[in-house]
């Protein structure tokens, strides 16, 4: 057991210090956080990126002990800002092989931080299944194998009990049987319904074989440069989410409004992009927001000091699971526990995706193979036998239900889907593989139809975490856009993706939900100001998120992931053929749109590298050295 | 007169109450201090509550202490006096709502003082479930946590006997 000792000289608003934990040898240790390593990588995904490019060598593999699993939160988290308890996991992923960003909220970065510690860094591989107890600086690898098998929640409960504690006052973040079992889209999964799903740091947890972790509430306090400042910003941020747009919309209803609202313009991906036409039995008054949430019995769950009207949980009024408390499903979890595959019963749909969560897989991930499935189904490419009995008719619950255990536990066909996507439909090949949604890269999309939305296609494909990097913009004019942007255009959708890169990397390095501060840099800066006194602007956080985002780009080049990887799939990239979008197509535009965004983000374009007058720029010599000699 | 009303069904247990309150406490943000506590009901998915003294007439702790280092403040709250407190811990077995507590740092007992008449926690509250209001005191949460309870009790029982 690791006993820590209570920081008195800790930089403003941290604990003071990663855990740092090598599972073949069960040495536990602290790597104190100093001044200057806080202002230069400051939390969560700067952090990581910089551990994972210093420690994770090229030929190192996603399940290879020398790989390194960050868990990490930032300077804000367990302040009184909205949603301060994030969680940002960073990575060598198992589904590009390359550098990983994906983030979780709940009580994560609160607790961790009341405990003494700012993030974990695994290393090594343990020879038992083990769980990480956290408390108030002591930490300790502790026997896992009761809680194998377990789902998510399950474990959660269990640890409840082992524990004797209840509510926030416990932390859990795990693997589910997909991450034991080393499902590729496997994530990591926390507090009831908050998961860092992308690019398989799941799987990546589980190769470590540990199972979960565990943080107790602790006593430890954080201290901050300027409480009144911390006061007055988290305000200040409550304010423009609850009077201004875009945020307004989130604080409202969270992401409910997605379904309705990308419908019209094609935004909605139905039956694995085989058609953007409503489906005539989906009765879409149903799937009007404020019905996704009455329609069901709820009760507000947010994260730590959060007052979105976000996160919720939901009781299932009928059906065979009627009674069952499950996670209110974000926009893209009625994507891929059901659009994505044609169920549009949205009861089904709240229930499927719970799954997902205990499970621990991506749910966009399982929408994009239960979609390839059904669709290879219907067309013959693969048969009921193939898939060990399974009728997987489009939209049919039980069998989507029946495939997820199949991929989770690995058996028959599921040992192919729980590749993942691009490998499952590699494996069949053929007119098979062009129904497959993916990138070149390995990742597939989020849970919006591209085709018609642009900038996030282009955003897919060039990223450097396994998923989205940019995201968007929230709020263009600050960062020199145009006020109304233009989704389907080949000269601005590159423009708003090189321009807004950065900001992402930096939301999820300060320990807060980028739901949450979806307003400007300046007021998320400011208050990364008050809590540590470093005098932050716009521009400094936009250095943050570009350092962030070169080191990545560094480290997927030395493992072998560039430019020529930069496009999607056959389907993922093809012209939709009816609805809103129909006839509009990337594919003509697409080297054009790649020239802009790589000239805009001084990447050279034939290589993939940042180019060496931008890492002077960046103060990354290092990463200069190693790409340019 | 004023008092801190609190009505559990709209918490959502995000504990920024605590995280204000911790502050105006200790100075720092660690929840640990607060004086205002959310509790959990069904697992913590769907029930919180939060509890703090609610300045109850009998004053059990002030009756209990005995180097009457607890008053009475301007704004109705029972206050610790810092000087006059021995840290005997009386207070905290006698408080029957477990709202007046021991920090073995200071050796002193400390509560609830209402934040002298502008309650942080009430600032803090996303979703109104703490309101600084006209109205009688009482306790705002025995009848709530009693229900949820007695349905963790009844799905308890129903798990085992099955």
């Amino acid at each position: 057991m690791l006993v820590t000792e209570k920081k008195r000289n800790q930089p403003a608003g941290y604990a003071g210090a990663l855990l740092r934990v090598d599972l073949t040898t069960g040495r536990l240790w602290e790597q104190p956080i100093d001044d200057e390593f806080a202002r230069s990588y400051v939390g969560g995904t700067g952090m990581g990126a910089r551990i994972l490019y210093d420690e994770v060598g090229a030929d190192v593999q996603w399940n290879d002990p020398e790989n390194r699993l960050i868990l990490a939160t930032g300077p804000l988290a367990g302040t009184p800002t909205w949603g301060s308890g994030g969680l940002s996991v960073v990575t060598k992923g198992a589904i590009t092989g390359g550098a990983t960003s994906t983030q979780a909220n709940g009580f994560f970065g609160a607790n961790i931080k009341s405990s003494g510690f700012d993030g974990i860094v695994f290393q090594g591989r343990s020879d038992q299944w083990v769980y990480l107890y956290i408390h108030n600086g002591t930490a300790e690898l502790r026997d896992a194998s009761h809680l194998l098998g377990l789902d998510t929640w399950e474990t959660q409960d269990h640890l409840y009990e082992e524990l004797g504690l209840s509510g926030h006052q416990l932390s859990v973040y795990s693997i589910g049987p997909s991450g034991e079992n080393l499902i590729r889209f496997a994530g990591i999964q926390g507090d009831y319904g908050h998961v860092a799903s992308k690019n398989g740091c799941g799987a990546v947890m589980g190769s470590k074989r540990v199972k979960a972790v565990a943080i107790v509430r602790g006593n430890r306090g954080i201290y901050v440069a300027d409480p009144r400042g911390v006061f007055r910003t988290a305000d200040d941020i409550a304010y423009q989410m609850r009077t201004e747009l875009p945020g307004q919309n989130f604080y409202l209803i969270g992401t409910l409004g997605g379904v309705t609202g990308l419908a019209p313009v094609g935004g909605l991906p139905i039956k694995n992009l085989t058609t953007n036409i409503l489906p005539a039995e989906a009765d879409m008054s149903k799937w009007e927001p404020m019905e996704l949430r009455e329609g069901f019995d709820h009760r507000g769950h947010q994260c730590n000091a959060c007052g979105m009207h976000h996160c919720h949980m939901q009781v299932i009024r009928d059906g065979v699971h009627a009674g069952d408390v499950v996670d209110e499903p974000e926009y893209e979890g009625w994507v891929g526990a059901g659009w994505a595959w044609g169920c549009t019963d949205r009861t089904k749909v709240s229930w499927m995706n719970t799954q997902c969560d205990r499970a621990g897989v991506d749910v966009n991930e399982f929408g994009w193979v239960i979609g390839w499935v059904m669709e290879c189904y219907e067309k013959e490419y693969l048969t009921r036998q193939d898939l060990g009995g399974i009728q997987a008719v489009w939209g049919d619950a039980d069998a989507a239900y029946e495939l997820l255990q199949m991929l989770c536990t690995r058996q028959g066909f599921g040992d192919v889907l729980a590749e993942g996507i691009k490998r499952a439909a590699e494996h069949l090949g053929g007119p098979a593989q062009d129904c497959a949604v993916y990138t070149m890269k390995g990742s597939s999309p989020r849970g919006h139809d591209h085709r018609a939305l642009w900038p996030e296609m282009l955003d897919t494909c060039v990223s450097s975490t396994g998923t989205l990097e940019s995201g968007g913009p929230t709020r263009p004019q600050e960062l020199g856009l145009p006020a109304t942007l233009q989704v389907q255009s080949p000269d601005d959708v590159p423009r708003q993706v090189a321009l807004t890169l950065g900001r992402r990397h930096f939301e999820d390095s300060i320990g807060t939900c980028f739901f949450t501060t979806s307003t400007t840099i300046a007021a998320i800066a400011e208050a990364v100001s008050a809590v540590t006194g470093w005098n932050y602007t716009k521009d400094d956080a936009m250095y943050l998120g570009r350092r962030t985002a070169a080191l990545m780009r560094a480290f997927n080049l030395r493992s072998g992931i560039g430019p020529e990887l930069e496009r999607p799939s056959a389907r993922y990239g093809s012209t939709p053929v009816d609805g809103p979008a129909a006839g509009v197509s990337t594919a003509p535009h697409w080297d054009h749109m790649l020239d802009t965004w790589y000239e805009l983000v001084e990447y050279d374009r034939e290589s993939g590298r940042p180019l060496p007058e931008l890492l002077d720029r960046l103060a990354l010599p290092e990463v200069k050295a190693e790409l340019w000699g | 007169m004023k008092v801190l009303h609190i009505e559990p069904e709209k918490c959502t247990g995000c504990l920024r109450c605590e995280v204000a309150c911790s502050y105006v406490q200790s100075g720092e943000f660690n929840p640990s201090k607060s004086v205002i506590r959310v509790s959990a009901f069904e697992r913590g998915h769907t029930s919180f509550s939060p509890y703090t003294c609610f300045q109850c007439a009998e004053g059990w702790c002030m009756t209990a202490c005995p180097v009457e280092a607890i008053d009475i403040s301007a704004v109705g709250a029972k206050e610790v006096q810092d000087d006059q407190c021995v840290g005997c811990k009386l207070c905290t077995l006698a408080c029957p709502y477990g709202t007046i507590f021991y920090d073995p740092e200071r050796e002193k007992a400390f509560k609830c003082n209402l934040c002298g008449g502008d309650p942080q926690c009430a600032h803090a509250c996303p979703t109104q479930a703490i309101t600084w209001i006209e109205d009688f005191t009482q306790d705002w949460t025995g009848a709530f946590a009693a229900q949820r309870s007695a349905a963790d009790l009844a799905r308890i029982g129903a798990t085992n006997g099955r």
